[in-house]
């Protein structure tokens, strides 16, 4: 089939307002919030499940690569068309379909903005729990796909752990329903498996998300450190005492000073480092909760402790959390975003090296991340239009996934393998996983057309 | 086949000592009846994929076993002619409850996971009483933690194996505060169907590095690996831990009072309702006597004392609202032996009857008093001794059932009794699946309910992955 042939097809099937094929378009669609890019051959906004079935069978039929996209913020280059192929893409599905609330479940289309269906299910009283920092902004469709996390996750897990069921499209157009508002319906858990897989084994046209009750009460404190050694200390004795806070974040003094440009948080601005910790749960022990908190970070030397006395005060610290990686954007254009995971005690050690490999390579790191459970990101803050430091970059980001591997790590806690990280795969996974791997994508897709070239390297890259 | 050429292959393997293929061994290790060839006993990883490897060669059938207490799950096996035992994989191979994770072979038995993760002053999740583990170490010795334990409700806590916990996903009613295996595995290293070593996850409590290879062997039942090594989440020990039981005269006082609590803020770690003949094979019998209710509901409070006292007083209130018979406290070890004794309700009653069955219902949430009532109720009228416990908040329910004997009139009502139940939950968006039921009996049941639309993926997943159908063959959903 040429491509005018396809195009007809494809206006058949979501009309033609619905396919995207100027070159400004493509152009468009050729990049994510990763570094990579690479256009597609035409981009296509479907509005139900039946058109997205019919256009993954004629994909199929005519063995075109399909990559689904929300709104394009993964890190990592899960919506880059790297063979070509055609975007699928799911803005046009946002609609809320139903919200239970004698079950506590919501039904979404894959192109619901996450911060929106939160907002509207608090009014009840309920709250989805997966907040990654992008939930302005990133589709519920898009965090199924990467096992999104956030800083809550800590206490309430990735998205996996919240959705119930969905409606998927397989490699050849067959719909199947997977899940729902019942829990254990026996056979093998395929939500499990298919949210964080990239998009690599099926597209998700209807998600049933777990809701839950808003914790009673919320306590969010903010202590600030002179040197990064005590606060990473401070995560890890809060972890060994027993406190299993909702949220433990660390923001090092780089990304402090730049999101102090933009924002008044609450921090100061001389501080190493700063720790958003917050608490929620039942209003009865918390206040002593805060103290085993606050006597920790007296522990380690903390310069100033205090909790936010009310919403606004707790918006504002949050506020300069989420807007950390945007904000850096006023010390250098680009960012690479690491996202390597270590076991949380050795978070002081990964620290250390992190910074000595920074100065190795003469560039900057700015750490803003979920210290509580290990999950680094220390952004390399370069200018993209040098292609001497971008070089520099990779090298970096590649040893710094290294050091997380040998403290008994792994290369990715939320963002994903993507593209970006082929080429560290073989620091977690030796041949026969990856074969595992690659039996499981062909059980889905044995013609290799959904999102291809992702998550799994290539046989023949292996190092022997 | 030839077992004795089998068992002579495999000694090389395992050593002369680890392969049996003696009458009562093998009776030992049958599968709803059917009596494997041999029985094998691996101590590592190794040898276990050189076991499953010579199993494709030979197009030999094999099903894993930990301790058994759940092998009555699932279809009879097509075929059968190797049980892998896992009892010599017993290592904890990592404790690390400053990150609070735990590493260990399949065969760890679940009671010695809590002994080792409880403090020196003897401060342990389950009621243990002897604290010696395999390794000789009473309790844990490093003083830098206060006590851990590993957060999985899990029934037939005293013998059952984490790989066996993790292949059925196991839990139980304090699942409405820890959730349940799949939500806290971490990592898993197991023997492919086709005899490779796969590891995938790590001690890490966030990994997105590849396919959730852990989640998808999380309750597949021995079809698409043997599990060797389990990554888990702990969580800390709780501060206090008690139960209340709260008993009723109608279950129409029961249920509200349920409903209520589940309405609050509060975060009890159970919410179990029951009807007399559940309590009747778990109350301990030094516990304070309750007024004789018809329904309890259970409630386990497991935090700091502050919210359990909180816990305690709102559930008494609204107790009173809602014209209870009466309440009892159960608190330190009467707690954990309540909850064990909950867990072994399946054990306990089989061992008394020939007709067992027990079935493990699923549906909405919402709906959970309908299922109460028709199951109940049903069963009433078809006259058959039964147990009804339903995890209130979760939309689980778990009901038992004993006949005297096999007459086909009981079987009969039996079998009447759980195709209604299939039906009404399959209608609500749910299912029922028959956990335990004669060996005889299974084939006049669909043991895993009805299946769904999404059976057809899960037959790519386990023709691609067990080309040849050597691992646990016909046990699983649709046949699988």
């Amino acid at each position: 089939m040429d491509k005018r042939e396809l195009i007809t097809c494809l206006e058949g099937i979501v009309g033609p307002a619905n396919v995207l094929v100027s070159d400004m378009d493509l152009e468009l669609y050729s990049y994510d919030a990763s570094l990579d890019r690479a256009r597609p051959d035409v981009v296509v906004l479907p509005d139900s499940t039946e058109e997205v079935s019919k256009l993954l069978a004629l994909a199929y039929r005519e063995n075109i690569p399909v990559i689904g996209r929300g709104s394009g913020t993964n890190l990592t280059g899960g919506t880059i068309p790297v063979n070509g192929g055609i975007i699928l893409h799911f803005s046009r599905m946002n609609r809320i379909l139903d919200v239970d609330i004698a079950n506590r479940t919501a039904i979404v289309e894959p192109g619901v903005i996450t911060l929106d269906l939160q907002t509207m299910v608090s009014q009840y009283g309920l709250m989805y729990a997966p907040d990654p920092a992008s939930q302005k902004v990133s589709t519920l469709g898009g965090n199924f796909g990467e096992n999104s996390g956030g800083p809550h996750c800590l206490k309430y897990g990735l998205t996996s752990n919240h959705i119930l069921g969905a409606q998927i499209v397989l490699n050849d157009g067959t719909v199947i329903q997977t899940g729902g508002k019942s829990v254990d319906n026996p056979g093998y858990d395929l939500i499990g498996l298919m949210v964080g897989s990239e998009g690599t084994l099926g597209l998700a046209t209807k998600l049933i998300l777990k809701l839950i009750r808003e914790p009673e009460a919320v306590k969010t404190m903010l202590a600030v450190f002179d040197t990064i050694e005590d606060g990473a200390n401070a995560v890890s004795e809060t972890i060994a005492e027993g406190i299993i806070p909702a949220t433990l974040e660390m923001m090092d003094q780089l990304v402090i000073e730049a999101v102090l440009k933009t924002i008044n948080a609450g921090f100061p601005l001389d501080a190493a480092c700063v720790l958003i910790i917050e608490l929620d749960g039942m209003r009865d022990g918390l206040e002593r909760k805060t103290q085993k908190i606050m006597d920790i970070c007296r522990r380690n030397h903390v310069r100033e402790f205090k909790t936010a006395r009310n919403e606004a005060e707790r918006t504002l610290l949050w506020a300069g959390r989420k807007g950390a990686f945007g904000a850096v954007g006023r010390i250098r254009p680009s960012y690479m975003c690491c996202d390597g995971t270590v076991p949380r005690n050795r978070l002081p050690e990964a620290l250390r090296r992190v910074a000595k490999a920074g100065k190795k390579y003469a560039l900057p790191i700015g750490n803003v991340f979920h210290a509580g459970d290990g999950n680094l990101h220390p952004l390399i803050l370069f200018d993209d239009r040098d292609s001497d430091e971008l070089d520099r970059v990779r090298r970096l980001a590649t040893e710094i996934l290294k050091i997380c591997t040998d403290l008994g790590g792994t290369i990715s806690g939320e963002h994903g393998v993507g593209l970006e990280k082929l080429k560290e795969t073989h620091f977690i996974f030796c041949n026969s996983d990856l074969e595992f791997e690659r039996r499981l994508k062909k059980a889905f897709d044995p013609t290799d057309i959904l999102n291809p070239g992702k998550m799994i390297p290539p046989a023949a890259c292996e190092p022997s | 086949m030839d077992f004795h050429r089998v068992m002579k292959d495999l000694a090389c393997v395992v050593g002369e000592t680890a392969i049996m293929i003696d009458p009562d061994t093998l009776a030992g290790h049958g599968v709803d009846g059917v009596r494997p060839g041999a029985v094998v006993f691996p101590t590592d990883i190794r040898e276990i994929s050189e076991i499953v490897k010579y199993a494709n060669e030979h197009g030999l059938a094999l099903v894993p076993r930990g301790s058994g207490t759940k092998m009555a799950m699932g279809n009879p096996p097509k075929r059968l002619d190797l049980v892998v035992s896992t009892c010599r994989l017993n290592r904890m191979k990592d404790v690390d409850t400053a990150n609070l994770t735990l590493t260990v072979e399949a065969g760890v038995i679940f009671r010695d996971v809590q002994a080792r993760l409880a403090t020196e002053e003897g401060r342990c999740y389950l009621p243990v009483t002897d604290p010696d583990t395999p390794e000789n170490a009473p309790f844990c010795s490093d003083r830098e933690h206060k006590g851990s334990f590993l957060p999985i409700d899990a029934p037939f806590a005293e013998q059952a194996t984490i790989g066996g916990i993790i292949a059925t996903n196991s839990s139980g009613p304090r699942r409405l505060l820890y959730t349940n295996p799949r939500d806290i595995i971490l990592g898993v290293r197991f023997v492919s169907p086709t005899g490779d070593i796969v590891g995938m996850g790590g001690k890490t409590v966030k990994n997105v590095s590849g396919y959730d290879v852990s989640k998808l062997m999380v309750g597949s039942m021995g079809t698409l690996g043997i599990l060797c090594d389990v990554t888990l989440r702990l969580l800390p020990l709780p501060e206090r831990m008690e139960t209340l039981l709260v008993g009723f005269s109608s279950f129409e006082d029961a249920a509200p009072f349920a409903d209520r609590l589940l309405e609050t803020r509060l975060l009890p770690a159970a919410v179990e309702v029951m009807t007399h003949s559940t309590m009747d094979h778990i109350l301990p019998k030094d516990a304070p006597a309750l007024d004789s209710g018809r329904y309890f509901v259970a409630l386990a409070f497991e935090a700091f004392d502050e919210a359990v006292d909180r816990m305690n007083r709102e559930a008494a209130e609204a107790a009173a609202a809602n014209h209870a018979a009466g309440t009892a406290t159960l608190e330190k070890e009467l707690h954990g032996g309540f909850w064990l004794k909950f867990g072994n309700l399946g054990i306990a009653t089989a061992e008394k009857f020939p007709g067992f069955f027990m079935l493990h219902l699923n549906y909405p949430v919402s709906i959970w008093k309908e299922i109460f009532r028709f199951a109940e109720k049903m069963l009433r009228v078809e006259g058959i001794d039964h147990t009804v416990s339903a995890h209130a908040g979760i939309g689980i329910c778990k009901i038992t059932l004993s006949i005297d004997g096999l007459d086909p009139d009981a079987v009969d009502r039996v079998v009447r009794v759980v195709e209604r139940l299939q039906t009404l939950c399959r209608g609500a968006g749910g299912n029922c699946a028959v956990h335990n039921a004669p060996a005889e009996i299974k084939a006049r049941l669909k043991v895993w309910g009805e299946e769904g639309p999404d059976l057809l993926l899960m037959r790519r997943i386990k023709e691609k992955l067990d080309p040849l159908a050597v691992m646990s063959p016909g046990r699983f959903v649709g046949g699988l």
